[in-house]
């Protein structure tokens, strides 16, 4: 039973990836989930719930184009890993380390796969496509701690309008 | 099994990394096994279902565009209908026009009605064509089935005409079964009638009514009504008789202009 929510999360990942990416994309920017969904869980689960959801999760992202599932697994484990070692030492009451967090895996893991896709075009994807999409993953990241924090909650949503 | 069950709970982590590392062996150098076996196996849980759904979407979406188009294509179908039903009609106007001859030293001009200017009845109307057209004031206006009015204001290229419904306009008529002359007139609570007539006049329902050609302005001969009833009581001096209009002031659209009358 406990691992029915992962498994939602990876459906959720496939639905993101087949419909959902394209409806929000934005000029170039879009959400990288996966990061997102493995940072989250290596924020706040245990170092083999991390490791696994992160192998699964690079699985998904990778089924797309198979050639870059291994690079998929070495980019999305590792620093998910490493995340998850870091977030024991810290203190995740704060929202900028955890922020901090997310945008150097977040940063990991555009970089090296645009490497890996486009070399030669990394400087001009840098400010074209892997800074917007960090801006991007970061707001909706940014959104996601505010709600798990209870900072926004439905009464509050509901209290502006 | 017990020891089997001991290494692994005490080696959790290494075993977990192990089996990891296997995998991702796996996957890196067996590009022609593992790897489209894995990917199939993901593709057919995770993607299918969602690409399946995002299909449907798709062919819902583009049967709501193909509907809206269709529903374009068959409104300018059917305008399209209209509009030959429409010429077909004028075509059958048109057919028993050519059967009507102008007066003598008339000819015709063919007008459209831009506005009409109703008050419970209609009383004027606003025709496509001017002073360029050699439009004057107090041409006759006539359709197929007999007068409608005549010219009253003339603009370049635009002209008013004031319609036998106007109560204002009078027309000399004569009955042309007894040719008795009276003056044809319309009034917006009796409608038209036939004003002047003796008390003794010969008229009866079903009479047909024309231009008498008298005070220059209409032609002798245009149709102007049918009679509708004839009442005279003991002692009148004159005929009180009620007309139908030849023309339906309320469906009249194709003018024609008759000019060159006054030459």
């Amino acid at each position: 039973m406990r691992f029915i929510p992962y498994i939602l999360y990876l459906f959720l990942l496939a639905l993101y990836l087949t419909i959902l990416r394209d409806i929000t994309y934005i000029c170039g920017a879009q959400i990288d989930l996966a990061v997102l969904m493995a940072a989250l869980v290596a924020l706040y689960k245990s170092e083999m719930t991390t490791f696994w959801f992160a192998v699964c999760i690079a699985i998904i992202s990778g089924t797309p184009l198979l050639d870059l599932l291994p690079w998929e697994m070495i980019i999305l484990v590792i620093p998910a890993l490493i995340v998850n070692q870091i977030s024991a030492r810290i203190n995740l009451e704060s929202l900028t380390s955890r922020l901090i967090l997310v945008a150097g895996y977040l940063l990991i893991h555009q970089a090296v796969l645009t490497l890996i896709v486009a070399g030669n075009d990394f400087f001009i994807l840098l400010y074209k496509s892997i800074l917007p999409t960090m801006v991007y993953t970061l707001v909706i990241g940014w959104l996601i701690f505010q709600i798990l924090d209870g900072r926004i909650t439905w009464k509050k949503t509901k209290a502006l309008f | 099994m017990t020891w089997f069950s001991t290494i692994f709970l005490k080696n959790r982590r290494f075993v977990n990394f192990g089996l990891a590392a296997i995998l991702f062996l796996l996957i890196t150098f067996s590009p022609n096994v593992v790897r489209p076996l894995l990917g199939n196996i993901c593709s057919s849980i995770f993607f299918y279902p969602f690409a399946e759904l995002k299909y449907y979407i798709i062919e819902l979406q583009d049967a709501s565009r193909e509907n809206r188009l269709l529903e374009k294509q068959l409104t300018e179908a059917s305008l399209q209908l209209e509009i030959l039903s429409e010429a077909k009609r004028e075509n059958q106007r048109l057919r028993e026009v050519i059967g009507f001859d102008p007066p003598e030293n008339f000819r015709l001009i063919p007008v459209k009605i831009v506005t009409l200017y109703q008050n419970v009845y209609p009383i004027a109307a606003v025709i496509n064509k001017g002073s360029r057209e050699s439009i004057k004031i107090n041409q006759p206006v006539i359709n197929r089935f007999g007068l409608v009015g005549k010219i009253k204001e003339v603009m370049p290229d635009f002209a008013t005409v004031t319609l036998l419904t106007d109560p204002m306009n009078a027309v000399s008529g004569r009955v042309a079964e007894t040719r008795e002359i009276g003056i044809v007139r319309f009034s917006p609570d009796k409608g038209m009638y036939f004003d002047n007539l003796p008390a003794d006049s010969d008229i009866e329902p079903n009479h047909l009514v024309i231009s008498s050609g008298l005070g220059g302005v209409y032609p002798a001969g245009l149709s102007l009504a049918i009679v509708d009833s004839v009442t005279a009581s003991r002692g009148d001096i004159l005929k009180t008789v009620y007309l139908k209009p030849t023309v339906n002031f309320f469906k009249i659209d194709e003018l024609y202009v008759l000019t060159g009358g006054e030459q």
